[in-house]
Formats: structure tokens, sequence, C-alpha cells
């Protein structure tokens, strides 16, 4: 057995323990060297998981592979990114912040078990490792009721949607005597026929994985708690969850119900078409942007389950870069939305008017950010958006596609009406924003990947290939 | 599809009937002498005062959770005593880092002084 597997996830977990005591015995606290402790960490720990091998554990319930670590680039990324965004917001107004920081990298560590297990038991324990920690995250501001009230709602209907998975977990087992994923897999592939047993776990699969990737209509706890938790916790929320909810959904289902494909592949359209039209028309409506940025991250779930439902291994090729480009495009409007509300205090799209006067280059920023959303050519947002779809049209999905293409027209004009408020409208006062460092830092790095995805997709594609080598379509 | 489960639906039944049955007769069989504190509540000895929906004071959940964490390190190892022999010097080793984790957790809680009580 070879344990330099689970380096990464050991050094996250301890560098988060010392932290956490760290905390609790230090007389004073210093947030920004806190978050730095945090920040090296997590890159250690980033730059640790390149040199990782192929190779299982424990009876392949630990499994490293191309896609597993492929998707733990993904989460550290969002990590990282967010912790760099968050440091000038939780030395502002967090009390804790050890905690704050440790409960990130816990999380990150529950999101890469899931990433590798290939088990069902490990998959649901990785699983509440990190929600578990996403509530508390969630309700962090102790003294704000907004906060706590997102904590308390996203604890309840998380564990609802928990017992639901579990229960589907359970049929899963009782149906192929296995809890082994590739086991699962072979046996229902031998079985053929289905029975109506397999249909009950199927859609308490869909209803558990909907609520954490908050697809339509399993979204409803996605505003309120967006918009009550803290901001970073929110940016950090709406891509690492999202990643987390996929990672398993793709593993459980292109792996272990390949074979009773066409039981799934009704049920994840109907979903897909649901997420991309509630998504995208209730963002219209949306006058904070957290909400907006909420609904709009509703309706990009459904333009990822637009190309799962095509169940090839382009779909995932797709969502790997789709996941890429939407990390660094939204968190990068988070760290903006932050960095605005730091200077301001407010999260309204009508006072963003005029930003373009008072802070050019964040306004310029903001807008790249926007235009990688709604995919426009030379983002991120594009190429993912061209991938994503062009696994379903390949699968011959021409509804869902030019369902997701007219929808996307629509959200078109939420994304852009944020910029046209920046761009045009009178600002109503002069002062001009400051950036602090890192925020710039954090502005700057979402930036370029979001550039470099769009405009040099090569490596990207490749990275996202790879990882769809493990499954055998 | 047999794996044995109609042995469990007989267990099942035989359970219900047994408690049905035992509680019924011995209705029957003993002596009927009810008085005040005989009647009354059972709380472990103590005399029971008031309604129990009544708020509870939020520290007591800190004392409950330490104690849940607690409760489930026994039964994990319990298990790692009883085949200590067969599993070796790995499972030992295993088992200290496990015990680390939660006395992290321990210390953690102590000197955020969760187990100090604040009335």
């Amino acid at each position: 057995m070879d344990y330099s597997l689970l380096i990464p996830e050991v050094v996250l977990f301890v560098w988060a323990l010392v932290l956490l005591l760290y905390n609790a015995s230090a007389k004073t606290e210093n947030p920004r060297a806190i978050g730095l402790f945090a920040l090296i960490g997590l890159v250690a720990a980033f730059v640790i998981l390149w040199f990782v091998p192929d190779g299982s554990l424990f009876g392949k319930t630990f499994i490293s592979d191309t896609y597993a670590r492929g998707f733990k680039m993904i989460f550290l990324l969002a990590a990282i990114v967010t912790v760099i965004g968050s440091v000038d917001f939780a030395s502002k107004h967090m009390k804790h912040t050890g905690e704050f920081y440790s409960l990130i990298m816990l999380c990150v560590t529950g999101m890469m078990f899931l990433a590798s297990a290939g088990e069902l038991i490990s998959l649901y324990v990785a699983l509440e490792l990190s929600t578990i920690s996403l509530y508390i995250l969630a309700a962090f501001l102790k003294k704000d009721l907004k906060s706590t009230e997102a904590g308390l709602k996203y604890l309840i209907l998380g564990a609802a949607s928990s017992g639901i998975l579990l229960y589907g977990l359970s049929l899963l087992y009782g149906l192929t005597g296995s809890t082994v994923l590739d086991e699962i897999g072979y046996r229902l592939f031998l079985n053929e026929g289905t029975t109506i047993a397999a249909v009950f776990a199927i859609v308490m699969f869909v209803a558990g994985f909907g609520f954490k990737l908050a697809a339509a209509p399993f979204h409803m706890w996605a505003p309120d708690v967006y918009e009550g938790a803290p901001t970073p916790v929110t940016a950090f929320l709406s891509v690492a969850s999202k990643a987390a909810g996929l990672v398993a959904f793709v593993r459980l289902f292109f792996n272990s119900l390949l074979a009773i494909k066409p039981e799934w592949v009704v049920i994840v359209e109907i979903v897909a078409i649901l997420a991309m039209v509630v998504g995208n028309v209730v963002a219209l409506l949306q006058k904070n942007i957290k909400r907006m940025l909420a609904y709009s991250s509703i309706a990009q779930v459904g333009y990822v389950l637009v190309a799962l439902s095509a169940g090839i291994d382009l779909s995932v090729t797709s969502m790997m870069i789709f996941l890429l480009a939407y990390l660094f495009a939204n968190i990068g409007a988070f760290i903006v939305v932050i960095a605005f509300s730091n200077a301001t205090g407010s999260d309204n799209i009508e006072d963003y008017s005029g930003l373009w006067k008072r802070k050019p280059s964040l306004a310029i920023v903001m807008t790249i950010y926007m235009l990688s959303l709604v995919g426009i050519p030379l983002t991120g947002g594009f190429i993912a958006k061209y991938f994503l779809f062009g696994a379903a049209v390949k699968e011959g999905l021409y509804t869902l596609v030019v369902i997701a293409i007219l929808t996307s027209v629509i959200s078109l004009f939420y994304y852009m009406n944020v910029v046209r408020i920046m761009m045009f409208r009178p600002a109503p006062s002069a002062d001009k924003i400051a950036l602090p460092w890192m925020i710039k830092l954090g502005l700057a790095i979402s930036v370029i990947m979001v550039l470099l995805i769009g405009i040099w997709p090569g490596p990207f594609y490749a990275w996202g290939q790879l990882a769809s080598t493990i499954f055998h379509f | 599809m047999d794996y044995g489960y109609g042995l469990i639906g007989i267990f099942i039944l035989f359970g219900i009937v047994f408690v049905i049955f035992t509680i019924f007769f011995a209705g029957l069989l003993r002596p009927q002498r009810p008085n005040k504190t005989k009647l009354e509540n059972y709380e472990c000895g103590e005399a029971p005062m008031g309604g129990a929906w009544i708020q509870y004071n939020v520290g007591f959940y800190i004392y409950a959770l330490i104690f849940v964490i607690f409760d489930v390190e026994v039964v994990f190892l319990f298990p790692w005593a009883v085949a200590f022999k067969q599993l070796g010097l790995f499972a030992l080793i295993e088992m200290l880092i496990f015990i680390a984790i939660l006395i992290a957790g321990l210390a953690y809680a102590w000197k955020k002084g969760a187990l100090t009580w604040e009335s």
C-alpha cells in the first residue's frame, strides 16, 4: 500500500489542526498572518498534488486517478483564490479568523477525499466533512442575523438532502450487495433489466446531489444562503460546493450507473432544463448582487447538466474546463463584491453605478468576469460553454441545446445590466475606492486565468481530457 | 435474491410478540398497589419538577457534543482492544493518531472555555 497518495490531504488536515490549536492558545490575533499561514498550507498541498501518482488504497476506498486529482486542483484553487480575496474582509469583519481559515481547509480536505472516494461510505463521510464545515462557515458572523439565518437554513435543508442521498445509497447497496463503485457498476451491468428500486435510488441521488449543486427544483436554499453568508464564504460555496457535488455525481453516475443510463438521462435532462430556466429568469429580478450571482450559479449548473446528460467522454472534459473557467470568473466577481462592500458597505446592484469613475480597474475586471459568465469569446466562459453544448450536440440532444442557448441570451441581460450600471450611470459620490494589495492579487489571478483559458484553451482541454479517460463509455 | 432476510423477519415478529406477551401477562400477575411516589415520572432518582418543554441552557449542547466525541472514541477503542494482538504495531500507531486528533479537539474546546460553566 502506497500511503504517499494521501500526503496532500494529510498536509492540509494537519495544517488546519495546527492553525486551530495555535489560534486557541495565542494571546493576540493577527488576522493577516493567520491568513498567510493558511494560504501557505493550501499552496503546499497544491504543489504536492502534482507529484502524487495513480493508485488506490484500502481496497479501492481511496482512488487517486487523473479525474480525482483534476478535481482536487479545482478545490484547492478555489480555496486559494478565496483566501487571497478574503484576508481583508476577515481582518475587518470577523472574529476568530483562525477558525475561519481552518474550517475552509477542513472543508477542502473533505472535498479532496470526496474526489478520491471509490466507495459509498467513504463518499458519504467525505461529503459530510465538507458540508458540515460549510454550514458553520455560512453562519460565521455570529452577531449578524442574516448570516445565522443562512447557516440555519443551510443546515436544515442540507441535513434533509443528506438523508435522502443516504437512503438512495442504501438502496443501491441493497440492490447490488456492494459499496465499492466499480463493483456496483459491474453488477448492474450483469443484471440486465433494472428494477423499480434502482429508479428510486436514482431519483434520490438526483435530489440529494441536486441540492448540493443548487440545481432547480432543489435550489430554494441557495439565494438566501448566498445572500446571508459572509461574502468570502459565498464565493467559496458557489464554486467549491458545486464542484464537490459534481465530482461525486459524475463518479457515481458515469462509473456505477452507466449500465442503466436510459433510466437516469431523462431525470437529469429535466433538472437541467428547470435549472437553466429558473436560474436565468429569476436572476433578472434581483436587486442584490449576491442574490443575482446565486441565481446565475443555478443557471450555470444547468448548462453542466446539459453536457452530463449526453453521457460521453466530452461531457467530463467540458465539465472540467467549465469548472475551471467558472471558478475564476465567479470567485473573481465575488472578490469585486467584497472590495466594493468593504469600501461602501453595500451589495445592491444599483449602488455600483458610476464605478467606472470611482475605480476604473475594478469596473474593467468586473466586466471581464461578467463577459466570461455570459460566455463571450476570448474569455474562459466561451470555451467552457462551447464544449458543454458541443457534448450535447454530439449526442443529438438538440432540444436541450436550443433551450440552453435561448436562456443564455436571457442571461446576457442581467450580466450586462451590471456592466451598464457600472459604466454609464453617474456616480453617487466622487469618492475613490482603494484596493488593498491582496484583493488586487486575487483579482489579477482571476482575470489572467479567465483570459488564458479563453485565448489558449489547448492545455486546459488536454487536462480535462486526461481526467475523462478513467471512465469507460 | 435470498440473503437470509427471512430469518430477520422471524426475529422481528418474535420480538414484537414477546414484548406484547410479557407486558400483558405481567399486568395480569403483579399486585396493583399504586401510590403517589410510584406514579411519578422516573428521573434517575431525582424528584421531578416542572414540564419538559422548557428552554435549555445552550451550554448543555457543548457538553453533549464533547461527550459524544468520547463516546464514539470508545466505540472504536473496544474492537481494537479485543483484536489488539492480531492487529499489531500498525493498528497501535493508527489508534494513537486517532486519539491525538480527538485530543486536539478536546484541547481546543478546553482552551476556548467550553468546559467552564457560564450561567
